[in-house]
């Protein structure tokens, strides 16, 4: 499940896209975890992030705030989205802070990821890269619609709905951020960041 | 999925939605090819159908794995883990899953937004297995589909079917990385299909992952960006390879 994983783009557009997100090992330390989610998803949601959401349950522009911290359970994995670092410190800092014994996952810049932990007084464990799409990429869809839709791992948001709203963005009967606004619901767990959505449209329609 | 043709207004708003371009527009009403389908419940959820036209119906046992591996929202019966794969590197630090020195290999077929037939899986597991690769974690819902481990082989009866996502996921000694990599290399030039490649470790003393450089020296790239897990989860699992 490395939904989180495979965020495309150069580093000026990758360095405003972080994931924070809670997770328990099915097996170790589940039992119980649901009040440890829960302040998770109460100090997270402090911070004004841009989605946030539970795969279980649904995200931000579904479910929302309420549906989410009422239904959080034992198998959840409670994600909260943030465009900056110092944001992301301070949510960081303060998750550390509160101790909870679950695994916390800090998707983004590896580099920058490292560099906020240090702050905080936090070692980095383990870490994950990309290597990239390989295969028949002949049926990929251009690499500036990858960076939209790759911010739903689980592939919910297609390029064709993509493509769909940067055409009425580029016919000016959309905003970059109301195209963005529609397709993010479709990611279910709510890691999708549409405020970066917004931008990379916002690129792509002056670039043609 | 079905489309309730009685209902159908043909009005076509659901098309874009469909990630794998199953939903086609037919003379009176929109209709879904069954084959294509992946299950994955977006056209239902998200697509705002004004007549309530998609319904799920009666799934068979090839339906429901479909909707498995492909419906975020639907665990597997067999793991109770949402998604298509394992908990993977996110909870290392409490099951110690990837030790020191030992390195996890993720095959993520079907990604970004394709999708894939199981028969593609296939050649991946089984060119990973004459290798001597073919120990799937225990969680990784692949397994149950497997015919035998200890040659890659899926039975028959799903290698036909098409989902949005299946991992192959592995631990491996780092040593073996260059090999493991090199056979994934090779089986990508024979895939219908894309995949996503992941590489994850445990970080050494001095905060790196040897095994990144391991992958730049064979010529892959290792992103930027990735996962971090921050080492908060407990118990903590035991040290040792």
């Amino acid at each position: 499940m490395t939904h989180t994983l495979h965020r495309r783009g150069p580093y000026e557009s990758l360095i405003n896209d972080f994931v924070l997100f809670a997770i328990p090992a099915q097996g170790f330390n589940e039992k119980g975890s649901i009040p440890k989610l829960t302040k998770f998803f109460d100090i997270v949601i402090k911070y004004d992030p841009v989605n946030f959401g539970d795969c279980g349950t649904g995200n931000k522009y579904g479910v929302g705030e309420k549906g989410i911290r009422e239904n959080i359970t034992e198998s959840s994995v409670v994600h909260a989205v943030f465009t900056d670092e110092e944001t992301m410190e301070k949510a960081m800092e303060e998750v550390k802070e509160a101790d909870l014994g679950m695994s916390v996952i800090a998707t983004g810049v590896l580099d920058a990821v490292d560099e906020i932990a240090k702050k905080v007084g936090i070692e980095r464990h383990t870490i994950e890269h990309s290597l990239g799409i390989w295969g028949n990429t002949n049926l990929l869809p251009d690499e500036e619609i990858l960076e939209i839709t790759t911010m739903c791992g689980h592939g919910m948001i297609s390029s064709n709905l993509t493509q769909l709203v940067i055409s009425n963005v580029k016919k000016g009967t959309m905003t970059p951020e109301q195209a963005a606004k529609k397709i993010a619901p479709n990611c279910h767990c709510g890691v999708f960041n549409p405020e970066r959505a917004a931008k990379i449209i916002e690129r792509i329609v002056s670039e043609n | 999925m079905k489309i309730d043709e009685s209902k159908c207004i043909l009005c076509n708003q659901c098309i874009p939605y469909c990630p794998v371009e199953a939903i086609k527009e037919g003379e009176e009403t929109c209709y879904i090819v069954e084959d294509e389908c992946v299950e994955c419940g977006i056209c239902e959820k998200h697509a705002g159908c004004p007549v309530d036209a998609f319904y799920e119906g009666e799934m068979d046992e090839l339906r429901k794995l479909r909707k498995a591996f492909s419906n975020p929202l639907v665990p597997h019966e067999s793991t109770a883990v949402l998604g298509r794969g394992t908990e993977e590197m996110k909870t290392n630090e409490v099951t110690g899953r990837f030790k020191k020195g030992h390195v996890g290999i993720a095959v993520e077929l079907g990604r970004p937004g394709i999708a894939t037939r199981f028969y593609d899986v296939e050649k991946v597991t089984k060119k990973l297995a004459s290798i001597g690769i073919n120990k799937l974690e225990p969680c990784n819902p692949l397994k149950p589909l497997m015919k035998n481990e200890e040659t890659g082989e899926i039975q028959e009866k799903y290698l036909n079917e098409r989902v949005l996502s299946a991992i192959v996921e592995f631990d491996i000694d780092r040593e073996r990385v260059p090999e493991a990599l090199n056979a994934i290399k090779e089986v990508s030039k024979e895939l219908e299909t894309v995949f996503s490649l992941d590489l994850a470790g445990k970080l050494e003393n001095d905060n790196t992952l040897p095994a990144a450089e391991i992958a730049r020296d064979l010529g892959f790239d290792p992103s930027i960006n990735g996962k971090t897990n921050l080492g908060l989860g407990r118990p903590k699992a035991k040290e040792g390879k």
